[in-house]
């Protein structure tokens, strides 16, 4: 029944804004977006990062992978090697792996991860939200309040705790990162759809005979959502960090040749004061991706703030 | 309304959320079956077959009767403080215990780095949005866009590399590193075993207490590197907020008007601008409370500081469900009633709140 009814909502050819009225509004975002260096800088590795994730997926060997699923190890030589051009540009790692591979690879499994966190995050977070602000009374006490208490542990030891339960897998820790990580949405689509809720042309959808799930597809989400897109672009540079600060602890312990920037580090741990390029280049990897990723956000923000086009 | 009217509503707001919280709790303990849950009470040397015991434990435990059941049977054992056990490499007994052994630790590490932040965050923040554009502006902005995306037991592990005793190139040989103390300065201090010392649990108490100032010192050093990482992680965003609301509040029209009657910058800034400025903040610090006690999880792991967050690792790897449940239980009630101060400080400084 929802399906029909979504395609009854979006199917609709006459209510669309035609196509090139849309490519207009994207090339003016992406004009704002140039304007500003920052959000060039962040852009551009963000695309970059990208690039390393797709190649890395298809054609690895381009960027001098030989196995992108899992590290090569050398146990012969096991002992972190300094680092040489052009064998070993970033040097290596214990247990004797390539560590310029290993983080070229990591770089493809902690992007997609946390970007599926994020979204599967948002998705949940965003209807939560929405459905709360709209249906309100009862409902939006209860979807409120439990989104409430799932914010009375702060995200990191909870994460702790429910990856800890589910089990050690890459999977799992994303599975809680999502448990953990879908309130913040669900607070923000709920403000969100709280404010839009006072417009008049929701009075005019009502009276014209739009059903509930009509007005929220129709209506509030797609309004709520170029806010929230903003939003997990900001967040997807916490959530790479976050990722990866659980895999260093001692999650993903499953599968120590898995290449992960957090399992690298931890590898490379004992050997951190002697061999510094072991913790260096990983932990490298997340700042700047994490760096890239918040200057994107930003500007992003002020790119789809109406008020920045006049 | 009143104050009083305030803070009794701010209160009874408590009770579901700590009944939230023990309802999280009781979860993620009982989710994932009862064999990992027995796993600590079970005696395999015993005569009596380990199936046997199982089931004389899920008797006591009252693991047999529906979830709802066991939730109230666990919330009335948890409200008179049994909490369980936990065994891990660095301590085995109740979890009550480990807590009160552990807690001081941790807390006095979040205590520092929570008034370093305000000590030089909020300054820092103040000035730079003062001085818009300026070189200070500019290194700030890197400083908290830096401190937003590093991961904090990275930055930990650098500042190791770069500072410890123990480092590679002996260039800058400051700080020791790895516990709260130096070995060979507790070898024979009757007062510290197992790296807790006594009463207090915390060495920077404890060593005054006794008269060891030789000990305060060493305890002092060694909390140098842990407290400048959480600091740091913790300040980026309250650098951030309390630059951009600096920025708003300087120009607004009553800070024209200050300016116009003659005041001078020192005065429109410190009484004027920068009170209206830190209520955004103060909002702000229940987040910054939460990624606190995160960050503090990594950093005592990498430090190896003897607290919650280390215990917390040790129980992730020895599979220790006590240890886990205890600290998410602590964590918890830490970050709900830090943030039930705020909300009360925060009725006293903004009197719009209260309605």
């Amino acid at each position: 029944m929802l399906i029909v009814g979504l395609r009854e909502i979006y199917g609709r050819k006459d209510t669309k804004t035609p196509l090139s009225a849309r490519l207009r509004e994207y090339r003016l975002t992406l004009k704002i977006l140039l304007e500003s260096p920052s959000s060039t800088v962040g852009l551009a590795i963000v695309l970059a990062y990208a690039t390393v994730a797709v190649i890395d997926f298809t054609y690895p060997s381009l960027i001098g992978v030989q196995n992108a699923y899992s590290m090569v190890p050398d146990f012969m030589n096991s002992v972190p090697a300094p680092p040489v051009w052009p064998i070993h540009p970033f040097g290596t790692t214990f247990p004797g792996v390539d560590l310029y591979q290993a983080v070229m690879s990591a770089i493809r499994v902690d992007l997609w991860y946390s970007l599926m966190i994020v979204l599967a995050g948002a998705a949940a977070g965003t209807m939560v939200g929405v459905l709360a602000a709209y249906v309100g009374g009862y409902v939006d006490e209860a979807l409120m309040r439990f989104t409430d208490i799932f914010m009375s542990i702060p995200f990191l030891p909870f994460a702790i705790a429910v990856a800890f339960v589910l089990g050690r897998a890459l999977d799992d820790v994303s599975l809680a990162l999502v448990i953990v990580w879908w309130p913040n949405y669900s607070r923000y689509a709920y403000g969100q759809a709280l404010s839009l809720k006072e417009n008049a042309y929701f009075e005019a959808a009502r009276a014209s005979g739009v059903g509930t799930w009509g007005i929220i597809f129709r209506h509030v989400i797609p309004n709520v959502l170029t806010p929230t897109f903003v939003q997990i672009s900001l967040d997807l540079g916490t959530v790479v960090q976050v990722f990866a600060s659980l895999t260093f602890i001692g999650f993903a312990s499953g599968n120590p040749l898995l290449p992960e920037l957090g399992t690298l580090i931890s590898n490379g741990f004992q050997y951190a004061v002697t061999a510094p390029w072991v913790i260096f280049f990983p932990g490298m990897a997340i700042l700047i991706f994490s760096i890239g990723m918040n200057l994107l956000g930003d500007g992003l923000r002020d790119a789809l703030d109406p008020r920045s086009r006049t | 309304m009143k104050l009083r009217y305030y803070i009794a509503r701010r209160l009874l707001l408590l009770i579901p959320t700590l009944l939230g919280l023990t309802l999280i709790v009781f979860a993620i303990s009982h989710v994932g079956g009862s064999q990992r849950l027995l796993g600590e009470y079970i005696n395999s040397h015993s005569t009596i077959p380990v199936n046997v015991q199982e089931q004389q434990l899920a008797e006591r435990f009252h693991l047999n009767d529906p979830l709802v059941v066991q939730y109230f049977y666990w919330l009335a054992a948890f409200v008179q403080g049994d909490w369980g056990y936990t065994q891990t490499t660095i301590y085995s007994g109740t979890v009550l215990d480990a807590i009160k052994l552990f807690y001081p630790n941790t807390f006095i590490l979040s205590v520092l780095a929570a008034i370093w932040t305000g000590l030089i965050g909020i300054p820092l923040g103040v000035w730079s949005a003062v001085r818009k554009d300026s070189v200070l502006d500019q290194t700030t902005r890197v400083i908290s866009f830096v401190g937003y995306s590093v991961p904090l037991y990275w930055l930990a592990l650098l500042l190791i590399i770069v500072f410890s005793t123990t480092d590679a190139c002996s260039c800058l040989n400051i700080f020791p590193i790895g516990g709260t103390a130096s070995v060979r300065l507790m070898g024979g201090v009757d007062w510290y075993s197992g790296g807790i010392s006594d009463p207090t649990h915390v060495l920077i108490i404890d060593s005054v207490i006794h008269g060891r100032f030789d000990i305060l010192e060493d305890a002092l050093m060694h909390l140098v590197l842990p407290v400048i990482t959480l600091t740091y992680g913790v300040m980026a965003s309250v650098l951030r907020v309390m630059r951009s609301t600096m920025q708003d509040t300087l120009s607004q029209d009553y800070i024209r008007t200050a300016r116009a009657k003659g005041l001078d910058e020192k005065t429109v800034i410190n009484v004027h601008a920068r009170r209206t400025a830190l209520i955004p903040v103060a909002t702000l610090l229940g987040h910054t409370i939460a990624w606190l006690l995160g960050g503090v999880v990594l950093v005592e792991t990498v430090f190896n500081y003897l607290g919650i967050g280390y215990w917390t690792t040790q129980a992730i790897l020895n599979d220790d469900v006590g240890g886990i449940m205890g600290a998410t239980i602590i964590f918890g009630l830490t970050f709900i009633f830090a943030n039930l101060a705020v909300d009360i400080a925060y009725g006293f400084l903004d009197p719009r709140i209260r309605h």
